[in-house]
């Protein structure tokens, strides 16, 4: 089976000149959950924002489920980016608009565009957004206005527009640095069955180590702008810890 | 200590040469002020039977405020995301911005005077003028606060595919919306204001009448002219305002 994510010498340069990856290379099996961890500035948003161009990778190349992203063109980066779900820290939802709508924003890449401006969408997409919400527990949340909601709400609002893309990965920006502890579970625990379930390919950032451990089936560290250890959590031991968090000096 | 009192000492200087320049004079305004006493006991009581016209003139006055903010209030939105630092590329930013600096530095009436020209008498050349400057300040204020939004959901909606259009209506469009309204509101209070003078150059509504009367010397029914102003921007900035405290 080919990779669901293919990464070979991913390098991003941030102007002015501010090397934030140098050269990285990963593969990706669908049905991982993989865990990034490093501390902040170690690279990971950039690595994550580079999978679906949000950011604009300076050389490397970016395969996602068979398809390019480096070099796709503007309509093929739109085809390959609705196989892409993404939650990110600040959950990013339009905050005046309803629960709802929201979700059904990851249904733009599949409606017709034009009736999509004027905010009319096929009953069958209202119907699966709907389907997406009760996923996440949130089916009787759909006309309340997005930000009336408290953060976990919000992060599993975020979680459902994702699903509406029926998305082949979903990518994970600290989705659980915003919240507190309760929370961080609920959170992490609805991306694992979704990973579970429906075999969805998982790559989530997390600050805190030891959700990281708990929840990935891979832990992926990044130190100054590199990959310095990828293997399953048993594997990560004190002296992996050492050198994903230290000062970046040789031990 | 010695810089800031050169400051001072510079500005000063400049304040005095200014005066001295016009002719500001303390002792001439004070002789003045019987005859602007006088000017003000002529205008009482007010010649009433004035009054349906100066209704009439604040009518279009109004009518070519209302229908210049609202046209222009739609054709500044392109314009306002053509010169948004974050929307588009600095080929496009740059010159959209300078055209419209250039633009907004020509006053309503100036505008006014040209359409007047260029059209003829009356109201229609004032809706123009109206359009022509408030087109572009609304543009400039739009701009401002498009580069102001979260780019967070914008990120968010582009994430899942959506075209650019896409990304405007539904993550920037619904950040900026409640500013935009509030903004073309307040364009709206001034360009009440704007529109009254508007008809000294011929441009059509109640400046009109309050010329006329003046130069006729009938104080009595310029100052009805005067009420009726009065009242009407009073009319529209509280209703403007409480229309705004309900956006944000």
């Amino acid at each position: 089976m080919p990779p669901m994510i293919e990464i070979r010498g991913l390098r991003v340069v941030l102007p002015p000149a501010t090397v934030a990856l140098y050269g990285v290379d990963l593969t990706v099996a669908a049905g991982e959950f993989v865990v990034i961890i490093g501390r902040s500035g170690a690279g990971k948003t950039t690595f994550l924002r580079s999978i679906n161009r949000l950011v604009e990778p300076t050389a490397g190349s970016v395969h996602v489920a068979g398809r390019a992203v480096t070099g796709a063109d503007p309509a093929a980066l739109r085809q390959v980016r609705r196989q892409i779900g993404m939650i990110f820290q600040q959950f990013n939802l339009v905050r005046r608009a309803s629960v709802l709508e929201n979700v059904l924003a990851g249904r733009l890449g599949y409606v017709p565009p034009v009736p999509s401006l004027l905010g009319r969408f096929p009953a069958r997409d209202r119907a699966f957004a709907r389907e997406c919400l009760a996923q996440v527990g949130l089916a009787e949340f759909a006309e309340r206005r997005a930000d009336t909601l408290s953060g976990g709400e919000q992060q599993r609002v975020a979680i459902a527009r994702a699903l509406a893309q029926e998305p082949s990965v979903i990518l994970g920006d600290e989705p659980t640095a915003s919240l507190d502890p309760a929370l961080t579970g609920s959170i992490m625990g609805i991306l694992k069955r979704i990973n579970q379930e429906s075999g969805l390919t998982l790559v989530v950032s997390q600050h805190q180590l030891e959700t990281g451990l708990e929840y990935g089936t891979r832990i992926v560290g990044f130190q100054a702008g590199r990959i310095c250890f990828d293997g399953p959590p048993e594997k990560v031991t004190a002296s992996v810890v050492d050198a994903i968090y230290g000062d970046g000096e040789p031990a | 200590m010695s810089r800031s009192r050169a400051t001072l000492l510079t500005a000063l200087v400049i304040l005095g040469l200014a005066a001295w320049d016009t002719g500001a004079d303390p002792v001439r305004f004070a002789r003045g002020i019987p005859w602007m006493l006088d000017f003000v006991r002529r205008m009482i009581p007010p010649d009433l039977a004035v009054l349906p016209a100066a209704l009439e003139g604040a009518l279009k006055t109004v009518e070519i405020a209302v229908l210049g903010t609202a046209a222009s209030a739609g054709l500044a939105v392109p314009l306002g995301f053509l010169s948004a630092r974050n929307v588009v590329p600095r080929a496009v930013f740059y010159p959209a911005r300078a055209v419209l600096n250039f633009l907004r530095s020509i006053d309503t009436l100036v505008y006014a005077l040209l359409f007047v020209a260029a059209v003829g008498l009356g109201p229609f050349p004032g809706v123009l003028a109206v359009v022509a400057y408030t087109t572009t300040s609304l543009a400039k204020l739009y701009s401002e606060t498009i580069e102001g939004i979260d780019p967070g959901p914008a990120d968010a909606i582009t994430a899942t595919g959506a075209t650019r259009l896409q990304v405007l209506r539904f993550g920037v469009l619904p950040q900026v919306l409640p500013l935009f309204l509030s903004y073309i509101l307040y364009r709206l209070e001034s360009n009440i204001r704007a529109a009254t003078i508007l008809g000294f150059v011929g441009a059509g509504g109640i400046g009109f009448y309050l010329q006329t009367y003046l130069r006729m010397i009938d104080y009595p029914a310029a100052s009805t002219v005067l009420m009726v102003t009065v009242a009407m921007v009073m009319v529209v900035d509280f209703a403007s305002s409480r229309l705004r405290a309900r956006l944000v």
